[in-house]
């Protein structure tokens, strides 16, 4: 579905990129993560995917069409939810959705059950400049599906809602996914992409540094840990082991005989340590 | 792709019906053609009108009637608060057997000289068939400043129309739809020309309106039509400019009235210059589409001369936009 080549961009059109030699390709059905700290290049290539930016070197294709020349059809079939909410603040909720739905030239989705969806039916006429922050960005995420995208770029989904709001957003992400639609999902938060993505990419200053799945990733970087809380001398003791280690697995057992244990967990190493042990840079 | 048009066009309707500036903007066409009527003699103000008491002398009204515009009243009290009015009017009132001129004070010297001229050639007993001169109307029905004012204020219009441009692209601006747009089968010339229709419209009805209300209606509308049509496709590029280079709605605002000195410069320079200074305002379209509305509203020019004004016009403005039209493709990506 996206076939990226030897992509480089700079903004301000000389030989220092922003993005450099960026080389990927996402398959149709899959939801691609592509992750990193502000700053590294994530919304330059989602941009540069979606025609908001154009290619200085390199390729790239989406849905099958090429963005060197971008045909406007291509449009009918993506779906582009932003980070900045970018609504009508003049606008009720539901004329911001019938408004963009005429702009498509296919058929589009009932603007009240997109609504529904993300549980503005009972605002559909209120303003969008009144909307909270959340209101808005729920708004700027169902108006991305109106056209029935079959290539679905989000630009951090679930950022600033409260957790039971972000919960329906990724249900509905992995409810378009098994209806066979294509997500591209830009992130810096890795608890997000280790829920939904198949598969994703680490991007830091405008490299991507890997590409994989979250499972393959924690079981080539992820020591699996194990966290004891046990009692010693009447205090309270919390302690981390690796099970790989044979110092630590001699300790572990060690205290296993010889103290009362109150709880004992096994941890595997969070997508997050995983990106900072490879690029050896936070996610901030 | 005019389904696209029509829908931007109906979003900026819907949304300036619904923002106080742009409803003002819209509705000032009809507040200044209000303001010139109130404000300029009207065609009834060149001719001067008498007020007389009812029956008392019906030879001296029927003698008046030749010269003069009469008006009847029942006693002396209403004949006072009628030449009492803001407009021109004397009054002729009998007293022991004479008349005296009765004035407000703002009439003309002019207007009470020819009152008192009135009355005396009366008692002399002399009629208008006695007299061995000539009056010549020069075809002058309205006055000069109200055609000035009318002229100035639709060119003011066309302006408006690109100021109401460029408050509905700050609107997309602050709320960042651009780049939602972007992202739709939607062209940028598709978008361009959905954005421009409001001022279009506005500044076609918003003219038309004008010239209607102030008592122009007469005039060639074909040949207002074009003039108003060209003069507004300036405003309308400086109206896009300003609205991507602009932030916020007052300051885009500001900026577009930097339009008013070419207006401006073009009216004063008609009508008070002499032609050789005139040329240093041909660069100007505005001066040229002040020249073609007074040709209009004159009912004086004929189809070529206003196509040729209306061309020059469009010249001018052709020149502005292979200027502006990159930086507003790229104010758009």
């Amino acid at each position: 579905m996206i076939k990226v080549k030897n992509l480089y961009h700079s903004y301000k059109k000389d030989d220092i990129y922003q993005v450099k030699d960026v080389n990927f390709e996402v398959e149709e059905g899959e939801i691609f993560g592509f992750l990193g700290p502000s700053g590294a290049g994530k919304t330059t290539v989602q941009n540069i995917l979606t025609g908001l930016l154009e290619i200085h070197k390199g390729q790239a294709e989406v849905a099958g069409y090429d963005m060197k020349n971008i045909s406007k059809d291509m449009f009918n079939k993506i779906g582009m939810s932003f980070e900045q909410s970018n609504v009508y603040s003049k606008l009720t909720a539901l004329e911001n959705l019938k408004f963009y739905a005429k702009l498509f030239d296919v058929e589009t989705r009932d603007p009240k059950d997109l609504l529904k969806l993300v549980g503005l039916e009972d605002k559909a006429n209120m303003r969008a400049g009144e909307f909270s922050k959340g209101m808005k960005h729920r708004l700027t995420f169902v108006r991305s599906m109106i056209n029935n995208p079959i290539m679905w770029f989000l630009d951090e989904p679930t950022t600033g809602l409260d957790p039971s709001i972000a919960a329906d957003i990724k249900n509905i992400i992995r409810e378009k996914n098994k209806q066979g639609v294509t997500i591209f999902l830009t992130s810096h938060n890795m608890f997000i992409a280790d829920e939904l993505c198949h598969r994703v990419a680490f991007i830091v200053d405008g490299e991507i540094k890997l590409i994989d799945s979250p499972r393959n990733l924690k079981l080539q970087y992820g020591d699996k840990m194990i966290e004891v809380d046990y009692i010693k001398d009447g205090e309270n003791i919390n302690d981390s082991f690796s099970t790989i280690l044979n110092e630590d697995k001699k300790k572990l057992k060690e205290i296993i005989d010889n103290y009362e244990i109150q709880t004992m967990h096994s941890k595997e190493a969070s997508l997050e340590e995983i990106f900072i042990k490879v690029t050896g840079r936070g996610l901030v | 792709m005019f389904k696209k048009i029509w829908t931007i066009f109906l979003r900026d309707l819907k949304v300036n019906i619904k923002d106080f500036l742009s409803l003002y903007i819209l509705l000032i066409p009809f507040l200044f053609a209000i303001g010139i009527n109130l404000f300029t003699p009207s065609i009834n103000d060149t001719t001067v009108n008498l007020a007389f008491i009812k029956e008392e002398n019906n030879q001296l009204v029927t003698y008046m009637e030749q010269f003069a515009k009469v008006e009847e009243f029942d006693n002396l009290e209403t004949l006072k608060e009628r030449v009492e009015r803001r407009d021109s009017m004397i009054g002729i009132v009998p007293e022991e057997g004479q008349y005296y001129i009765m004035i407000e004070g703002n009439e003309s010297d002019m207007d009470i000289e020819y009152s008192k001229m009135l009355l005396g050639l009366y008692e002399t007993g002399l009629n208008i068939e006695d007299s061995k001169t000539e009056i010549i109307e020069f075809g002058r029905t309205i006055p000069p400043i109200k055609k000035t004012l009318v002229n100035t204020s639709v060119l003011f219009i066309s302006i408006l129309a690109g100021m109401l441009i460029s408050l509905n692209i700050v609107e997309e601006k602050v709320d960042n739809t651009i780049s939602a747009i972007n992202l739709t089968p939607t062209s940028h010339n598709s978008f361009l020309l959905g954005k421009s229709i409001i001022g279009i419209i506005f500044a076609i009805f918003g003219g038309l309106a004008l010239v209607y209300i102030t008592g122009f209606g007469a005039v060639d509308i074909g040949k207002i039509l074009i003039i108003i049509s060209v003069s507004t496709i300036i405003s309308i590029l400086v109206g896009f400019i300003q609205g991507l280079i602009n932030d916020d709605i007052m300051t885009a605002a500001a900026s577009i009235k930097l339009l008013f000195l070419p207006l401006i410069a073009a009216v004063l320079a008609v009508e008070i210059l002499s032609e050789k200074w005139q040329r240093f305002l041909y660069w100007n379209p505005f001066y040229w589409a002040y020249k073609g509305n007074d040709l209009v509203l004159n009912k004086s020019g004929s189809w070529g001369q206003v196509l040729i004004y209306a061309g020059i016009v469009l010249f001018l403005s052709g020149i502005v936009y292979v200027f502006l039209a990159p930086k507003i493709r790229k104010g758009l990506e």
